[in-house]
């Protein structure tokens, strides 16, 4: 079975929340506005094994388990577009883009045999599968794997860190834990977002007053950008609650 | 001399102040106290110095600092400091420090390991509010004594 895909560059893929591993997290801390974003996913889900390998994993109800991906992230609404898609809808950092960008439409936070569905354009996107496109996918395997492999491989690195934060915030904080368990039970799925603040501590090297000075202004003015409008509150709430957060910080 | 912030009920120059001028802390919950009592006066410099050398590289001292300047510590309670054999060189220390947080008085509780490296007594790592030991109850037969010394059995008693 062959798939085929080419982007046209339409852009529309650069709108709304961006995974960004960690090592992209920390690079762009200047553009992004950054969370740990976690997204449970329940036994039986077909991402639950590579979700559990590079995440955690919580009890639910019943004796059942979820698994937890636990991921730094942009955080913007569905329809604020990348801070960096320019008004020809390209991208203003395309040599040094996230490698989430780079391997899309594949992702590899998902087993590189269930990638089909990636392929296949979202309502309004403009991405090419007629049969000029190329071949891309044949048999369940990707067939140009560099992006992939290397998000991969980011993955990997980051969860010898993300991990134990994610066991020692939930031993911290055991309202997560309970948060986690009701957004798992949802027959749709949700995620729990955490403020990037609480990963510093396992970050041994980044100096949280820079990084606060970087987040902050961003904070700031999302904050700006979302007040006064209905549908952003929890948005314009969570900018605002991390640019204090951020500014207490950076005040120190 | 004023009292240690640490709240042993010493004067800090006979309690903590020795071990954070460097002196070696004779045991886990000493040193404890004495880290304790660096955070609250803001002194990274013992923190680092008293992490085990296989967590030393994993510690964010910016991060640790902007945590101690940004809360207001109230108290230390040490819950319990198993006594430990002589020659034994791990310990653990179980403690709640309270702090105000932006008005909000919260608890930080942790069960702390400790390790004597060189014959000095290092901090490893530490449980967050870890739990005790499951509660066990122990069940009564219908046909046994009522555990409330009537004298009846349990069913003819509180268990009818």
């Amino acid at each position: 079975m062959e798939r085929r895909f080419s982007c046209p560059t339409c852009g529309k893929c650069c709108y709304g929340q961006l995974p960004l591993s960690l090592d992209d997290a920390l690079a762009h801390a200047d553009r992004f506005p950054l969370v740990v974003m976690w997204t449970p996913v329940r036994q039986g889900g077909r991402s639950f094994d590579i979700t559990a390998e590079l995440g955690i994993t919580i009890k639910l109800r019943k004796r059942r388990l979820a698994a937890v991906q636990i991921t730094p992230c942009a955080y913007l609404p569905p329809s604020f577009a990348c801070p960096e898609l320019t008004e020809d809808g390209l991208c203003a950092i395309h040599a040094e883009k996230p490698q989430r960008c780079r391997t899309m439409p594949f992702s590899a936070y998902r087993d590189e045999k269930d990638q089909g569905d990636l392929l296949l354009p979202r309502p309004a996107w403009l991405c090419d599968v007629s049969p000029n496109a190329p071949v891309v996918y044949r048999d369940k395997g990707i067939l140009a794997r560099e992006a992939f492999d290397a998000e991969h491989a980011q993955l990997v690195r980051a969860a010898t860190i993300l991990k134990p934060y994610a066991e020692w915030l939930l031993d911290s904080v055991p309202s997560l834990g309970a948060e986690l368990q009701k957004v798992a039970m949802k027959p749709s799925s949700g995620q729990v977002v955490v403020s990037f603040a609480t990963l510093i501590p396992r970050l041994p090297k980044l100096d949280i007053y820079e990084f606060a000075e970087k987040q902050l202004p961003i904070m700031k003015a999302l904050a700006e950008k979302t007040a006064g409008d209905p549908a952003l509150a929890d948005y314009h709430k969570r900018y605002a609650d991390m640019a204090g957060e951020w500014e207490r910080i950076a005040r120190a | 001399m004023p009292k240690c912030p640490c709240g042993s009920g010493s004067a800090f120059n006979a309690c903590c102040e020795p071990f954070l001028n460097g002196a070696p802390a004779p045991s886990p919950e000493a040193l404890m106290r004495s880290r304790f009592t660096a955070f609250v006066r803001g002194d990274l410099d013992h923190i680092e110095r008293t992490h085990a050398k296989d967590v030393r590289d994993g510690f964010n001292r910016s991060a640790a600092e902007s945590t101690a300047n940004s809360v207001e510590w109230v108290s230390l309670e040490i819950i319990d400091a198993p006594a430990r054999a002589d020659g034994d060189d791990t310990g653990t220390v179980e403690f709640a420090a309270r702090f105000r947080q932006n008005g909000d008085l919260m608890v930080h509780h942790e069960r702390s390991n400790f390790r004597r490296e060189d014959g000095r007594w290092a901090y490893v790592d530490g449980k967050m509010n870890p739990k005790g030991e499951p509660r066990r109850t122990e069940k009564v037969g219908r046909n046994e004594p009522c555990p409330c010394g009537s004298g009846k059995k349990y069913k003819k008693c509180c268990g009818a």
